[in-house]
C-alpha cells in the first residue's frame, strides 16, 4: 500500500481518512471473523472429521476383502486417502499401520 | 437513585476489581507464569488447541458466557429491593465469578486443557466426575425446561414476536450460505440479516401469529402447542450440522445482544430516569426470606458453575500464554456482571418508563413473590422498551425488540443445552454400560444409546419436555430455583475442584474458600426451605414430583460438600504436590482409559456448546 503514488482521491485528507476508515473496517471485520471462528470453527470441523472418518471406513472396507460395488468409481479417491493415513491411524490409537500397503 | 449513577458507579467498582483483585488472584492464589507453555502450543492440533489473541478468546468466551439467564433472575431477584441484588450481584462477580471462571481457566491450562468434569475426577476423586454429570444433567434439564416456558410465554403475551423470530432462522441459513459458498466475511452479511429481521417487527405487529385457534380448536393451551414447537425446533436444530444453522444464526443474535446493552445503556444516560423499585423493601408476609434465596434465584449475573464448563471446555485450550487467562476469566465475569446490572436497571427504572406502567407504583408490578416470578422476561421486555423509548424508539416497536432479544438469548441457550445434554446421556451411558457383564442386555442397551444420536437426543428433549407438562402454576418461578440451585452446585463443584488444586500447591485457598462455602450453604438452606414448600404444598405435582427432584439435588450438594472437604483435607496434610504429579493438576495429569475417548469429547464439545446456554 505504501508503494501506491500519493495521487488522486487518496492524497487529499478525506481520502486519507477513507483510506484509514476501510482499513479499519478490514481489521473489525477480520476480528469478528476470528471470534466467531474461535467459537464454531472446532465443531464444524470435527463434523467435518467425522464424516472423512466415514467415507474412509467404506472406502477400507474393500481392502479388508468386502466388494465394493462402486470400487472403479472410487479407485480415484485413493490417493486422497493415503495423503492423511498417518494422521488419521494415530488418532484411532494405532500409532503404527502396516498392510494392507502401509504407512509408517 | 438516579439510573445512570448506579450504572457508573458499578461499572467503576468493577474496573478497580479488575486493576486489583484480579491482580491479587493472578498472583498470590494463582500464581500466572508468563514462560509456561500453554496447552494451546504443546497439543496443537488446529481443531480444539490453537494458541488465539487474547481480545479474540475474550469476545469468544464472553457470548459464550452471556445470555438469558442472567437477565431473567435478577429481574425476579429485585423483589426484595433493588439494593441487595445490585449489592450480591457486585460481590458474586467481584469474589465468585470472578475467581471461579478465572481459576477454572487456570486450573484446565495446568492440565492439558481438561475439562472441569475430568478434573473433578483426577483432582478430587473419581465418584466427583459421577456427582458432576448427574448435577449437570438436572441443571440442563431444568434450563430447557424453563426456558422452552419462557420461550412459549412470550410468544404469547407478545405474538407479534413470533413472525421476527420465525424469520430469523431461514435468514440464518442464508447467511450460512453466502459465508461459506462465496468465502466472504460474515460481518456484513450477517448486518444485512439483523436489519431485515428488524425490519419484520412492523410486519409482526401486522401480522401477529398466535395459535389461539389451534388451541380453541383442540383444546390444548397456546403455552403447551408452543412449548411443542419450541422443543421440536430445538430437536432438529441439535440435529443438523451447526454450520447449517447454529453458527449463522449466531451471527445474528450475538449482535442483538450489542444491540440490546448498547440501547439499555444510552437509555439510561439518556433518559436519566431515577430507579423506582425501594433500595430494601418491606414484602410481603407471606414472601420467600431473602436469605438464602436471593443467591439462588440470582445465580448467572453473579456466579455461575456453567462458565467453567466454557472456561475448560475451549478457553483453556486458546489462550497463547497463560497471563491471558486473568483478562479472559475475569474481563467476562465482569461482562456478565454488567448483563445482570442492566436488567436490575430495566426491571426497575425503564419498567418504570413504559407508557403502561408511568402512573402506577412499582410496588403494583412486583406485588407478591407470584407477580414477580410469573413473569420475570415480561418485565425485563417493559424495561427494555422504556430505556428504547428514551432514545426515540417508539415504544410499540421497542416492545417487540425487547422480547426479540430474550426470545434470541433463550432459543439459544435452549439448543444448545439440548446438545449438551445429549452428550451427558451418552457419557453416563458409557460409564454405566462398564458396570454391567460384557454381552449382558443392559450393556448392549447402554452401549447402543451410547452410540445413537438420534436417541440421545431424544431423550434430552423429552425430559424436559415432561417437566413442562406437570399442570400447575409453579412455572418459571419454582423452576428457576431449582435450576438456581443446581447451577450454584456445578459452581461450587467448580470451586472445589480450584480449592483443592490451590491447596495442592499449599498456598492460600482462602479467597477461594469463602464462596464456595458462601454457595454451599445458601444452596443446602434453600433446598431445605423449598423441600418442606413442596412437601407442605397438598399439591400433588409438588409433592411426588418436585419434593423428590429437590430432595435428590439435596442429596448431591450434601455428596458435593463431603468430598470437597475428603480432598481438602488431604490436599492441605500431604506435602506440596510437585508440578506434574498425578491429579495434582499439574502439566502431567493422569490419563484416562477406556471410556475417556468419548469422556473426554464429550466434556470438551459439552463445554463448546455450553457455551451458548447460559
Amino acid at each position: 500500500m505504501s508503494d501506491e503514488p500519493r495521487t488522486g482521491a487518496g492524497s487529499t485528507p478525506l481520502g486519507r481518512a477513507w483510506r484509514r476508515a476501510v482499513t479499519a473496517w478490514r481489521r473489525f471485520e477480520g476480528f469478528h471473523q476470528e471470534v466467531f471462528e474461535a467459537r464454531w470453527g472446532h465443531a464444524r470441523q470435527r463434523e467435518a472429521r467425522t464424516q472423512q472418518d466415514t467415507l474412509r471406513a467404506l472406502l477400507m472396507l474393500e481392502s479388508l476383502g468386502v466388494d465394493n460395488p462402486v470400487a472403479y468409481e472410487t479407485l480415484d479417491l485413493i490417493p486422497y486417502m493415503v495423503a492423511d493415513l498417518h494422521e488419521w491411524h494415530q488418532r484411532m490409537g494405532r500409532r503404527e499401520f502396516g498392510a494392507p500397503g502401509g504407512c509408517c | 437513585m438516579p439510573a445512570v449513577a448506579v450504572l457508573l458507579g458499578t461499572l467503576a467498582i468493577f474496573a478497580l476489581a479488575y486493576r486489583f483483585y484480579s491482580a491479587y488472584l493472578a498472583k498470590r492464589v494463582y500464581a500466572l507464569d508468563p514462560d509456561f507453555t500453554t496447552p494451546a502450543h504443546t497439543l496443537k492440533d488446529g481443531v480444539d488447541y490453537l494458541p488465539t489473541n487474547k481480545h479474540i478468546v475474550l469476545a469468544h468466551h464472553f457470548i459464550s458466557v452471556a445470555g438469558a439467564a442472567p437477565i431473567v433472575g435478577p429481574a425476579i431477584g429485585v423483589f426484595w429491593g433493588w439494593g441487595p441484588a445490585l449489592l450480591w450481584v457486585v460481590l458474586g462477580t467481584i469474589f465468585g465469578s470472578g475467581a471461579h471462571d478465572f481459576g477454572s481457566i487456570v486450573v484446565s491450562l495446568r492440565s492439558k486443557g481438561r475439562s472441569i468434569g475430568t478434573l473433578a475426577g483426577d483432582v478430587i476423586g473419581a465418584r466427583a466426575r459421577i456427582l458432576f454429570l448427574l448435577i449437570i444433567f438436572f441443571l440442563v434439564t431444568l434450563v430447557n425446561a424453563v426456558f422452552a416456558i419462557v420461550i412459549a410465554g412470550l410468544f404469547v403475551s407478545t405474538p407479534e414476536t413470533v413472525l421476527p423470530v420465525l424469520v430469523t432462522i431461514p435468514l440464518a441459513i442464508a447467511v450460512g450460505q453466502v459465508v461459506y459458498r462465496r468465502r466472504t466475511a460474515a460481518l456484513i452479511p450477517s448486518i444485512i440479516a439483523l436489519v431485515l429481521v428488524y425490519a419484520c417487527i412492523p410486519l409482526g405487529q401486522l401480522l401477529p401469529i398466535s395459535l389461539a385457534p389451534v388451541a380453541e380448536a383442540t383444546g390444548i393451551s397456546e403455552n403447551l402447542l408452543w412449548i411443542v414447537v419450541v422443543f421440536a425446533y430445538a430437536f432438529v436444530a441439535s440435529r443438523l450440522p451447526v454450520w447449517l444453522l447454529l453458527q449463522p444464526r449466531d451471527y445474528i443474535n450475538q449482535h442483538q445482544m450489542v444491540m440490546a446493552l448498547a440501547v439499555i445503556m444510552i437509555g439510561v444516560i439518556v433518559g436519566m430516569d431515577t430507579i423506582a423499585a425501594p433500595l430494601f423493601r418491606d414484602t410481603p408476609a407471606d414472601s420467600p426470606p431473602i436469605f438464602p434465596l436471593l443467591f439462588i434465584t440470582i445465580a448467572c449475573g453473579a456466579v455461575s458453575g456453567f462458565h467453567s464448563l466454557v472456561a475448560s471446555g475451549t478457553t483453556s485450550k486458546q489462550l497463547n500464554k497463560e497471563t491471558d487467562a486473568r483478562y479472559v476469566g475475569y474481563l467476562s465475569s465482569l461482562g456478565e456482571g454488567t448483563l445482570a446490572l442492566c436488567s436490575i436497571l430495566a426491571c426497575t427504572a425503564g419498567v418504570m418508563v413504559y407508557s403502561a406502567n408511568s402512573g402506577t407504583d412499582w410496588g403494583t408490578l412486583y406485588v407478591d413473590w407470584e407477580a414477580a416470578s410469573a413473569d420475570p422476561q415480561g418485565m425485563f421486555v417493559e424495561g427494555v422498551a422504556g430505556f428504547a423509548s428514551n432514545i426515540g424508539i417508539p415504544e410499540s416497536m421497542a416492545l417487540v425488540f425487547g422480547a426479540l432479544v430474550i426470545v434470541s438469548f433463550a432459543v439459544t441457550t435452549l439448543d444448545t443445552s439440548v446438545r449438551l445434554k445429549r452428550y451427558v446421556i451418552q457419557e453416563i451411558a458409557t460409564i454405566t454400560a462398564e458396570r454391567f457383564s460384557s454381552g449382558s442386555a443392559s450393556r448392549r442397551a447402554l452401549s447402543f444409546l451410547a452410540r445413537n444420536v438420534t436417541l440421545a437426543t431424544l431423550i434430552a428433549v423429552l425430559i424436559p419436555f415432561a417437566l413442562t407438562m406437570v399442570p400447575g402454576d409453579f412455572a418459571v418461578g419454582t423452576l428457576w430455583l431449582l435450576f438456581g440451585t443446581t447451577n450454584q452446585l456445578t459452581a461450587g463443584l467448580a470451586l472445589s475442584v480450584i480449592a483443592v488444586w490451590v491447596t495442592k500447591r499449599h498456598r492460600n485457598p482462602v479467597m477461594i474458600l469463602i464462596p464456595l462455602v458462601f454457595l454451599v450453604i445458601m444452596t443446602v438452606w434453600a433446598l431445605v426451605i423449598q423441600l418442606g414448600d413442596f412437601a407442605a404444598s397438598g399439591d400433588a405435582m409438588q409433592t411426588f414430583l418436585l419434593a423428590p427432584l429437590d430432595a435428590i439435588i439435596l442429596v448431591l450438594a450434601l455428596w458435593m460438600m463431603v468430598e470437597a472437604a475428603i480432598a481438602l483435607y488431604k490436599a492441605w496434610k500431604n506435602p506440596p504436590a510437585p508440578e506434574g504429579a498425578p491429579g495434582g493438576g499439574a502439566e502431567g495429569g493422569t490419563g484416562t482409559a477406556g471410556a475417556s475417548a468419548l469422556t473426554d469429547d464429550s466434556a470438551t464439545d459439552a463445554g463448546k456448546d455450553e457455551g451458548e446456554s447460559k
